[in-house]
């Protein structure tokens, strides 16, 4: 508590202030003055006690709302009220030490829960104690600082001081209590409004109670008033569990507005003890209430969670099943249901192990696929992921189901296609190696049978060996001729019966490549666009060979994208097409391609990878070709690296002769 | 106007080599090029014989300089050498003009025979040019009564009927028959007849 009574005043002492600020600050004055004035039963040791403070409540709801820095209006409305409804001297300096200090005190609490970030209104029992425990300590600072200027001032004999002091605390802090946590839970009008007009014969039956309780209590013997006092407490705790904190604050507000009533003409003594069993009353409502309130968000928020996972069991594509410890199925959503042909809802005392035989649950989570056996006893391949609910502990486990069946024949189809694509591109592959050495052993080849030409003629004019010489360079020129037969049949052999020509679907070409390329698309971080426009006629071509392309292509591309060093790799493949062709290109943001390897881009063996071959884009042109097309590159103006044009005619090309 | 000569453009230099030997030891003329670029650069007019050109070069390809010459009005016989022998590239240089097409090792025999062949077509066109450019110097030198009689006879009208046509006398008909006949070196009617329906062929100046 010394940071409270040491706390300063936050400055600026008038904050924000605006026109509805001070209209504000104004109804708080005169409401201040008026609960005063009823409040007020008489003058205890000229202190200015009454049974309970209502202003107390309103003063730290202002100062909560409005902020601490507002704590002048707090001691013009607390001078105020001494002037009008006890009279005191305007003049007098004890009144106005007392109004400023408790301005103090009050705006002091209101920082202090400010600081503590309690939220408003309050709905936890911790909260609620919180918010108890904060206003018991400020009370009693203010009630000791308030005895002591008054016993200062010499108004009150030093001896009275200690009993003085319980009595002017205790008010304080019922007010507060009660009127605090009321006021910030109130509910909107509408809402309030509703729960009225739909409970009305029970709040009415609440309120006789009430009411009734109030009356007996107080239509007893003065004498006697005090000890019948806890039927207040049989409708307070009815209504607290039934409308938990405000309607519980509600209850203690309408018995101390009563009590007030009552005891204008005679105040039970001792005072008190009066004043105990109100303290009593209000924190019975304000931490039960509390706990009411918990409870009722508590028990919504598990609704609400309830009813989203009911829905997500609904909508899930997934079959869900949730296992019991002993491994029978408690529950199923639909698509589960339907994924074991159980059409007529869950059979009783299910099984796991009827539905997944092979499903052995030991592991906390985990993954399989296995088969699944359906209701009518037929099998399929199911994808099973599960999970042990954990807390509270070995309760069980949930199991989600996936039928596998199409996956696995997606995978299969791809496996096949992707080791056609690869038998396709080692064919290729052997080809362009046998027409590229054809033509490279070729030329010296050509050089060799010309010189062994040439020599039998120089041999010529050599005597007796001269038949001898001439048998030789022919046998040789023979051999090399040899040679030649041989690269050449070789390149032939690859050259021919590959080529196929039909009409090509280019989206769903170019749709299985992408799909074949986005595992690497991610993991090197690179995006794809892919931009379709324009009619789309389908050339006649080998798909295959256009796939193997394409596949070079973007390999080619994201293998630069790897190399780059912009934030954000990019590659782009547009297609699109006319009456005449269709085309394709594809762009990176790699560091492209240097003038002098560009000028030999296409030849065999020409790359600039270490671990590459140099016959991708080789084979790639060469089958362009083969389509009766062309395939050529430029430098990407739009990506900054290279960007390589399929053009193919949809005519289709004439049949070679 | 210079020997028939054959212009080899290889840029494999072993290749160059062997063949120059070869067509030279064969008893042709021969000069070698690496490039088409550079045959292109020295190229002269009055050069007689054939172009024996490989087709894959890098820089200009053999159907590109086929392309050029053409361009260029260079009437050169040419014939294309690969060591890359496919229907397709075969059928695309004989359809840019190229008066052969060989492939790689070729045999010695072939090759002259080729070559040969394409040196007389070359003489041949040159011949065949030489006469007409000797025919037109000729023409060139009659007046033009005497071309009209001479286009009027080459339709075969008798002389009576060329004077008719022409409103002269059948006598000054054959003073200037006996003029052109002079002027065009014709001995006989068959020779006038000849050069006439060269004439027809031109427009008259």
């Amino acid at each position: 508590m010394t940071q409270f009574t040491s706390a300063a005043v936050p400055a600026p002492l008038l904050g924000r202030w605006n026109y509805r600020s001070w209209a504000g600050a104004a109804a708080y004055i005169a409401l201040y003055v008026l609960c005063d004035w009823l409040s007020y039963v008489q003058p205890v040791l000229k202190l200015g006690i009454t049974p309970w403070n209502p202003q107390t409540g309103l003063t730290l709801i202002f100062l909560l709302t409005f902020g601490p820095q507002w704590l002048g209006c707090t001691a013009i409305a607390s001078f105020l009220a001494e002037l009008l409804v006890r009279n005191a001297s305007p003049t007098s300096p004890l009144v106005l030490a007392a109004s400023v200090w408790i301005a103090l005190g009050f705006g002091g609490l209101a920082a202090l829960l400010r600081h503590w970030h309690l939220d408003l209104p309050i709905r936890t029992p911790v909260a609620a104690a919180k918010l108890a425990g904060a206003c018991v300590g400020a009370t009693i600072v203010i009630a000791a600082g308030y005895v002591v200027l008054f016993v200062a001032a010499g108004v009150l004999p030093p001896e009275n001081a200690l009993r003085a002091l319980p009595k002017l605390l205790i008010g304080d802090l019922t007010g507060v209590l009660t009127l605090t946590p009321l006021l910030v839970s109130t509910r909107p009008w509408g809402a309030a409004l509703r729960i009225l007009r739909e409970h009305r014969w029970q709040l009415l039956g609440q309120l006789a109670v009430l009411v009734l309780s109030v009356w007996l209590i107080f239509g007893l013997p003065v004498t006697v008033q005090l000890r019948f006092f806890y039927l207040a407490f049989v409708p307070v705790i009815w209504i607290s569990l039934r409308w938990g904190l405000p309607g519980g604050l509600l209850a203690t507000l309408i018995i101390q507005v009563g009590l007030i009533i009552a005891v204008q003409d005679e105040t039970p003594s001792p005072l008190i003890d009066l004043q105990f069993l109100m303290l009593t009353l209000s924190l019975t409502a304000l931490l039960l209430g509390a706990a009411v309130t918990e409870r009722a968000d508590v028990l919504q928020r598990v609704a609400m969670r309830e009813a989203e996972q009911r829905a997500l069991l609904t909508m899930s594509p997934d079959g869900v099943l949730a296992i019991d410890a002993s491994g029978m199925v408690r529950m199923a959503n639909p698509a589960a249901l339907e994924l074991f042909g159980a059409s007529n809802g869950l059979p009783t005392a299910t099984s796991l192990h009827e539905w997944l035989p092979d499903l052995t649950l030991r592991e906390p989570a985990g993954r399989a696929t296995l088969h699944g056996r359906r209701v009518d006893g037929r099998n399929f391949t199911a994808d099973i992921a599960w999970a042990r609910l954990d807390p509270p502990a070995n309760a069980g486990f949930m199991v989600t189901v996936r039928d596998a069946t199409e996956r696995l024949r997606l995978q299969e189809e791809a496996r096949e296609r992707d080791a056609g694509v690869a038998r396709a591109m080692r064919f290729a592959v052997a080809g362009e190696l046998a027409s590229a050495l054809a033509h490279e052993l070729n030329q010296p080849i050509t050089a060799l049978v010309s010189y062994l030409r040439a020599s039998d003629i120089l041999a010529a004019p050599f005597g007796r060996e001269n038949e001898r010489l001439k048998t030789t360079l022919g046998k040789a020129a023979h051999e090399a001729m040899r040679a030649s037969e041989v690269l050449r049949r070789l390149r032939d052999f690859y050259r021919s019966g590959t080529l196929k020509r039909e009409p090509v679907h280019l989206p769903t070409l170019c749709g299985s490549v992408v799909v074949a390329f986005q595992d690497r698309l991610r993991r090197a971080n690179t995006s794809l666009v892919t931009h379709m426009g324009g009619p789309l006629p389908m050339p006649h071509a080998d798909a295959m060979q256009l796939e193997i392309v394409l596949h070079n292509l973007l390999a080619n591309a994201l293998d630069a994208v790897c190399h780059s060093t912009k934030p954000r790799r990019r590659i782009e493949l547009h297609v699109g097409g006319n009456s005449e062709e269709v085309f394709l290109r594809i762009e990176d943001c790699g560091p492209g391609v240097t003038p002098e390897l560009a000028a030999k881009l296409f030849e065999p063996f020409v790359t600039n990878k270490p671990d590459g071959m140099g016959l991708g884009l080789a084979i790639s042109r060469s089958f362009v070709r083969a389509a009766g097309g062309e395939l050529t590159f430029e430098p990407s103006e739009r990506l900054g690296g290279a960007c390589f044009r399929v053009r193919i005619p949809t005519r289709q090309p004439a049949e070679l002769s | 106007m210079s020997a028939p000569t054959v212009f080899v453009v290889d840029d494999d230099a072993a290749v160059r080599d062997a063949l120059s030997l070869l067509i030279s030891l064969k008893g042709l003329r021969v000069s070698t090029f690496s490039c088409g670029e550079d045959f292109l650069a020295v190229y002269e007019h009055r050069w007689r014989g054939c172009l024996l050109t490989d087709l894959q070069m890098p820089g200009m390809s053999g159907l590109e300089l086929q392309h050029q010459l053409t361009e260029r009005g260079i009437a050169l016989p040419v014939i294309v050498l690969t060591a890359h022998g496919d229907v397709a590239t075969a059928r695309t240089a004989l359809k840019s003009g190229a008066l052969d097409f060989l492939e790689k090792p070729v045999d010695d025999d072939v090759l002259v025979d080729v070559l040969e062949n394409a040196i007389r077509v070359d003489e041949e066109r040159h011949r065949a040019q030489a006469i007409e450019l000797h025919v037109t110097q000729r023409l060139e030198r009659l007046t033009s009564r005497e071309r009209d009689v001479l286009l009027l006879l080459s339709e075969g009208l008798q002389h009576r009927e060329i004077a008719a046509r022409l409103a002269i006398s059948p006598r000054t008909v054959e003073v200037y028959k006996a003029r052109m006949m002079e002027k065009l070196q014709c001995r006989t009617l068959a020779e006038v007849l000849r050069v006439g329906a060269e004439a027809r062929l031109r427009p008259s100046q």
